[in-house]
């Protein structure tokens, strides 16, 4: 094969390979920049104007974030919001944590389990909700007929201002806590059994093994399970959609579903896009929030 | 011994729990509506009916169907291949602003798709795409990031000196990546693949504003206005919800080794 000079080959070798490389990339960089990051830059921007439908926009500044802040729909439904996150994350993360110390055991049919308890994630969420909106329904839903086989005259689940939201999580923490038990099983895998043997040897009993060695190793796998339930179940939408339509009264109304609401039902597209800018903030919040505090926690147990 | 049958205890009403709602749809879906007041809803109808199923076809469900299933087709498609040949540039070539671009690939993961769907929605309307297929699917089959991160970080474990025979033979970078590159990566194509199409087959939020005929309506969209136009036929409700459940089930059982493998793989970063 001929070579010439070495330095030209490298410089033109490295012009073909951006060549080729932006050849590879020119599909996806449409799909990230123009459909994911553009429209970040897009909301910022159309929620300082006004602009219904058929209206021309109107650049109106900061005017819809001051009715924002005293708009009490929009508080009540971050509360709503905060309120369903408060039970799915950590009722999916203990049970799926439960469920791993479960199934991590070298028992028959162990693996059968393991993926019988996986099958709900892959639910279709619309056909979830309706399906549990079924089990829910007080008169022949299954729920009630089974606590009426006790002689209990069971609620009217989903219409109830108070049970509405935990029967709606329920379902969120049903389908995701096999789904989750996943990743503390593959957490659990990775710690070395000596350790096991070390502790029970020194007398530990399983829970003090549990809370000492074990829990502080997943710390990882709990950062990952943590961060991504809290964005999922801050977007919660499909199965609220299907099981409440935001009801009864205002009770399941989360901020997607305002979202929703004001710019595909009202059509006021800037103040939907204010209230998007919020919720994104308060996602990014809770994220990082959540990065710092293990971040902090683990550098403490390494020089602790 | 205790211990175990304690376990075991566990582990089997935690599977019934899991299980009961799809036994409790394929129940419901298969009752005429006599059965479904005469009956406990954990019994079966006898003899089965397939009347909801009649009335749910009647209404254009089968149309849904092919939708879903061609929808799906498509989107996962696109999102397979463009993702592995944006993760092959960023993990073998060398280019400026590799790094740079790629940190900007990996911050859209922390963007919520309700932030984007108002902007997306304007946007389609620019291009008159409301309505459309083109507009159901172009928004999510170019890039996805996650995707990208997954195979990227496979394909940096694969051998590159694999690549340089083959490329001293003669072979261009498709033809290494076709040949060489993708049949060492089957774990994590079946991986992304699996993620993407349970993804777009239970894609719901984006279906529901961007298309309104019924031509172009979606299994997901169909069953929530369905239950809005019957009121509570819980028979055609179920059956309707069992056409949109059956096929991701199958899927995993023909693939369930797979799949339960690699979505712990896709937890360790």
């Amino acid at each position: 094969m001929l070579r010439p000079a070495p330095r030209r080959t490298h410089r033109i070798g490295r012009g073909r390979q951006t060549a080729a490389a932006y050849a590879l990339l020119a599909p996806s960089l449409v799909g990230v920049l123009g459909f994911l990051l553009a429209p970040v830059v897009i909301v910022l921007v159309l929620s300082l104007f006004d602009w219904k439908l058929l209206s021309t926009p109107e650049f109106i500044g900061l005017a819809n974030y001051r009715k924002l802040f005293t708009d009490s729909d929009v508080w009540h439904s971050l509360l709503v919001t905060l309120y369903y996150v408060i039970i799915c994350v950590p009722g999916t993360t203990i049970l799926s944590l439960l469920l791993a110390l479960l199934v991590d055991r070298k028992l028959r049919g162990m693996k059968y389990f393991r993926a019988l308890l996986v099958i709900p994630w892959m639910a279709t969420p619309v056909a979830l909700g309706l399906v549990w909106s079924w089990i829910f329904d007080p008169g022949r839903g299954a729920l009630n007929q089974f606590l009426g086989l006790f002689g209990v005259d069971g609620p009217a689940w989903l219409s109830s201002p108070v049970l509405a939201m935990p029967s709606v999580a329920a379902v969120h923490i049903w389908q995701f806590a096999g789904y989750n038990m996943l990743f503390f099983l593959a957490g659990l895998q990775n710690i070395p059994p000596s350790l096991r043997e070390a502790s029970s040897l020194d007398g530990a009993s399983p829970v003090a093994h549990f809370f000492s060695i074990t829990l502080p190793l997943l710390r990882p796998t709990m950062l990952f399970v943590l961060i991504t339930n809290v964005i999922g179940s801050f977007q919660a939408f499909d199965t609220i959609f299907v099981m409440t339509e935001g009801g009864p009264g205002d009770s399941t109304e989360v901020t997607t579903y305002l979202i929703y609401d004001e710019a595909f039902k009202k059509f006021d597209f800037g103040y939907a896009s204010t209230i998007s800018v919020l919720l994104f903030a308060v996602v990014l919040i809770a994220t990082i929030s959540q990065f710092v505090y293990f971040e902090r926690r683990t550098t403490y147990e390494v020089s602790g | 011994m205790k211990l175990r049958i304690f376990v075991y205890a566990v582990l089997v009403a935690g599977c019934v729990l899991a299980i009961f709602p799809y036994f409790l749809t394929v129940l419901t879906a298969f009752k005429g509506p006599g059965q479904l007041s005469e009956t406990m809803p954990w019994e079966p109808g006898v003899p089965p009916s397939t009347a909801a199923f009649h009335r749910l076809f009647a209404s254009g469900f089968g149309g849904y169907l092919v939708n879903t299933t061609l929808v799906t087709a498509g989107i996962t498609l696109g999102q397979v291949v463009f993702a592995v040949l944006a993760a092959y540039a960023f993990a073998r070539l060398s280019f400026p602003g590799r790094d740079a671009l790629f940190w900007v690939y990996l911050s859209t993961l922390m963007v919520p798709p309700v932030v984007t769907m108002i902007p997306l929605y304007l946007m389609m309307q620019k291009l008159g795409l409301v309505d459309t297929w083109a507009g159901l699917m172009l928004p999510t089959m170019l890039g996805t990031p996650y995707a990208i991160f997954l195979l990227r970080q496979f394909f940096r474990g694969i051998p590159a000196d694999l690549e340089d025979a083959a490329r001293i033979d003669g072979a261009g970078r498709v033809r290494t990546l076709v040949s060489i590159v993708l049949p060492l990566s089957k774990p994590v194509l079946v991986t992304v693949t699996t993620l993407a199409v349970v993804a777009n087959w239970n894609s719901f939020l984006w279906p529901l504003i961007i298309t309104s005929s019924e031509d172009k309506r979606l299994l997901s969209v169909g069953i929530a206005l369905f239950k809005g136009e019957i009121g509570v036929d819980y028979n055609a409700v179920m059956a309707g919800s069992l056409i949109a459940l059956a096929p991701l089930l199958v899927l995993f059982i023909v693939f369930q080794r797979f799949i339960v493998r690699s979505v712990a793989v896709t937890g360790l970063k």
